[in-house]
């Protein structure tokens, strides 16, 4: 009979059987096993991404369970989902005096912007995309001039459309002058505010969706183009049956992308409206988050719309995420 | 600098190579020595000398008054050093940030700029009584009623007011108004403004009234002060305290939608200051603002006062002095109780009090300060302060009302500037202390 402890140690050390191959196999040792030698490669950043990105955000959704208002410490002992009652339903909370308002102008609003700017980016890219990838000359310059935006910063993006929609004498009331309509009140007017707010951003990032397609592009095999072309497809069908249809990964990865960035709009329209009072109409969930936390000071209540934010995001990546994983080209 | 230097000593005396792991060792060596220092002169400890200030005057002649202050106060109390911290970005509104996630770590600073009034209910707690060492009889009896009542949270003196802004000035380019044939000292009500401005609109080719209007602020300021004078101090009074009364809400904000007729056409693309350039040259007429806008009239050449440029208290408000000011509390748990007394008590003085106000463009809150170095508008303004009948807190500016009524107020006047809908604006407003 062995002695356990032999057999423990035999286990633990680096004692190599030689196998029949005329390798070492360190069966049984759990040391050796390549998730365990691999460890210092990945452990650190899965221990820093679990706790900064996970533990925030899990940190975040019990936050917004407590009463956490003003200065001090939360009181995790008493967790409850009034802080969600009174986002969607309105009301007087137990840590305010003052009535609280629903939020579901701002969501309703979130969402607008969320989807109108990445669907209208998502089209414009491609057909930027295609269209620059005809072999045209000074394709790069093309390039270069739809992507140059994104580069600049929310800040400089919405001083710089404040003054394109200046009623006097701004660009977009000069055509629209031109063509006999106007002048009219943008940043202001309760109808054309988000639209606005959308078609800056879009005008921002549309170079984005047009990089990722272009990749997207390139990377399919011109035997593809060209057999579309023996079949007798005419350009528009070959896109439209062929190529279009291979792009679904370079979609997801630029939706997701732009879905992100429209959650960022909070930096654009607190440099447009001068803060965080964008009004109405162009009120987002973003805004009203840093105006309950950091004007009013109630931590919890903001945590909460952070919390819908975030659910409201993945609510709409998702789907899309989890139909390219079950055709498998994820 | 301290793994440079080793690196550099290195390279010379032994050899030309530096291997990675020297470097590494060095500069981890210098990071740690770095992170201690942090910590070290992060904990002052009682009876520190090193006042830890945090303010927004980053630039500009907020920058200049601050170090003017504490350059007058380092000449009668060598010993005291400052860690003074300008907190950068979007003024006050960072600050604020700043200061709670400090308070929250339980690490307050010594003092730091805020505004004085309801605005102190965002730190409510985080206060300690000077009443008695900083707030003795002297500064009782020299602040008039008004700043003194905004030092006190909930009676008690917390802070001690440093400079006064006015909010309920009307500026008006001299030339515009002769040419149009309107004189501003005649006016007597916010309606006489209203009809100025018509007659402006027809003589002349300057917009009446500059104003932007992408920002809530001016707006709210504009509402108060017309507030202030068709309703009085009593009507005002009630309305800070919650029970406002909504018609005279409404008929404010009536006179706000007259008035707006009046706006630049491109009013929601412009900044304060491309409002104010329009004044001064002379393409605006009026410009309702806090006294800063006199800051950028005395910093152009060829535009002075009394002769390019005046102003008028805003009609209908002549016997108030609408407040707007910064201050410096004293934080319970301070890291140097005995400067931070100190320097408290130095803001509370006439001399330091003229030093940074002549800088700021402000006025002293003392009502016996000697202000014959502070330019002709800020005596003018100092005059007019002391002759006051009283001093009521401006809303937009945080005094009159707590943080979240302000909230409440700047969302519904965000809803105003889309539509002019001056109902249901007063409708919001009324319930927003509710």
């Amino acid at each position: 009979m062995r002695n356990p402890l032999t057999v423990l140690r035999r286990r633990w050390s680096n004692d190599e059987t030689v196998r029949t191959d005329g390798g070492t196999s360190a069966a049984g040792s759990v040391l050796d096993r390549d998730v365990v030698r691999s460890a210092p490669f990945w452990l650190p950043p899965f221990l820093l991404i679990g706790l900064f990105i996970y533990g925030a955000i899990i940190w975040n959704i019990v936050l917004s369970l407590t009463d956490f208002q003003g200065l001090g410490s939360p009181d995790y002992t008493a967790l409850d989902i009034e802080n969600y009652v009174i986002a969607f339903f309105g009301g007087t909370p137990s840590w305010s005096e003052l009535t609280v308002s629903p939020i579901w102008n701002s969501a309703w609003n979130t969402v607008v912007l969320m989807v109108s700017f990445s669907v209208v980016c998502l089209a414009l890219g491609l057909v930027l995309a295609i269209l620059v990838d005809q072999k045209i000359r000074f394709e790069n310059t093309f390039r270069t001039i739809y992507l140059l935006p994104m580069s600049l910063s929310f800040v400089v993006t919405a001083k710089f459309w404040l003054y394109m929609y200046n009623v006097e004498t701004g660009l977009v009331n000069i055509l629209l002058g031109a063509v006999g309509v106007g002048p009219i009140e943008i940043v202001q007017n309760p109808d054309l505010k988000l639209a606005a707010v959308a078609f800056a951003l879009i005008w921002q990032f549309s170079g984005y969706a047009m990089i990722v397609y272009l990749a997207g592009l390139r990377a399919i095999p011109t035997s593809h183009f060209e057999a579309a072309r023996v079949d007798g497809a005419s350009t528009i069908r070959m896109y439209w049956r062929v190529i279009i249809p291979q792009l679904r990964t370079a979609t997801v990865s630029a939706l997701v992308v732009l879905t992100v960035f429209s959650l960022k709009a909070f930096d654009f329209l607190f440099s447009m409206y001068g803060g965080y009072q964008p009004g109405p109409s162009a009120d987002i969930l973003a805004t009203r988050m840093v105006r309950e936390a950091y004007a009013n000071g109630n931590w919890a209540y903001g945590s909460a719309i952070a919390v819908i934010l975030f659910i409201m995001a993945l609510a709409i990546v998702t789907p899309y995420i989890y139909s390219q994983y079950k055709r498998g080209e994820l | 600098m301290a793994a440079t230097a080793a690196m550099n000593s290195n390279c010379s005396e032994h050899n030309p190579t530096v291997s990675r792991r020297t470097v590494l060792t060095t500069t981890s060596a210098a990071a740690v020595a770095g992170l201690a220092g942090c910590s070290g002169g992060g904990d002052g400890g009682d009876g520190s000398n090193e006042l830890e200030l945090l303010h927004a005057w980053s630039s500009g002649d907020g920058n200049a008054a601050i170090e003017a202050l504490i350059e007058g106060f380092q000449e009668e109390h060598p010993d005291v050093e400052f860690a003074e911290e300008p907190v950068n970005g979007a003024a006050r509104s960072n600050l604020d940030q700043v200061i709670s996630n400090k308070l929250q770590a339980n690490d307050p600073p010594s003092t730091f700029q805020s505004w004085p009034g309801n605005h102190l209910a965002t730190y409510e707690g985080a206060f300690e009584d000077i009443e008695g060492d900083v707030w003795n009889d002297d500064l009782k009896e020299n602040y008039l009623a008004g700043p003194q009542e905004q030092a006190q949270y909930n009676g008690t003196y917390v802070t001690v007011p440093l400079n006064i802004h006015r909010i309920n000035n009307l500026f008006y380019n001299t030339a515009v108004v002769e040419e149009a044939g309107v004189d501003p000292e005649s006016f007597s009500s916010p309606s006489d403004v209203v009809d100025a401005c018509a007659t402006i609109a027809e003589e002349t080719d300057a917009v009446p009234f500059a104003q932007q209007t992408s920002g809530t602020w001016s707006t709210v300021q504009l509402w108060e002060t017309i507030l202030l004078g068709q309703a009085g101090i009593d009507g005002y009074e009630s309305f800070i305290n919650g029970e406002g009364d909504s018609e005279a809400v409404q008929s404010a904000l009536e006179a706000v939608v007259e008035l707006s007729e009046y706006y630049p056409s491109d009013s929601s693309s412009i900044s304060f200051t491309e409002a104010n350039t329009m004044v001064m040259e002379g393409d605006a007429a009026f410009i309702h603002q806090g006294d800063w806008a006199a800051g950028a009239y005395s910093g152009a050449d060829d535009f002075n006062y009394g002769e390019d440029w005046n102003q008028v208290t805003y009609p209908g408000t002549s016997g108030s002095y609408l407040l707007n000011m910064d201050s410096f509390p004293y934080m319970a748990n301070n890291p140097s109780p005995e400067a931070t007394r100190q320097f408290l008590s130095y803001c509370g003085t006439a001399e330091g009090q003229v030093l940074f106000n002549a800088e700021k463009g402000s006025i002293p809150p003392r009502s016996d300060a000697d202000v014959s170095s502070l330019n002709q508008f800020q005596q003018d303004q100092y005059d007019d302060f002391n002759a006051a009948d009283n001093q009521p807190p401006s809303i937009e500016h945080g005094l009159a009302v707590t943080p979240g009524v302000k909230t409440n107020i700047s969302s519904a006047f965000s809803g105003f500037l889309e539509d002019y809908d001056a109902a249901a604006t007063a409708e919001s407003l009324i319930g927003a202390s509710n």
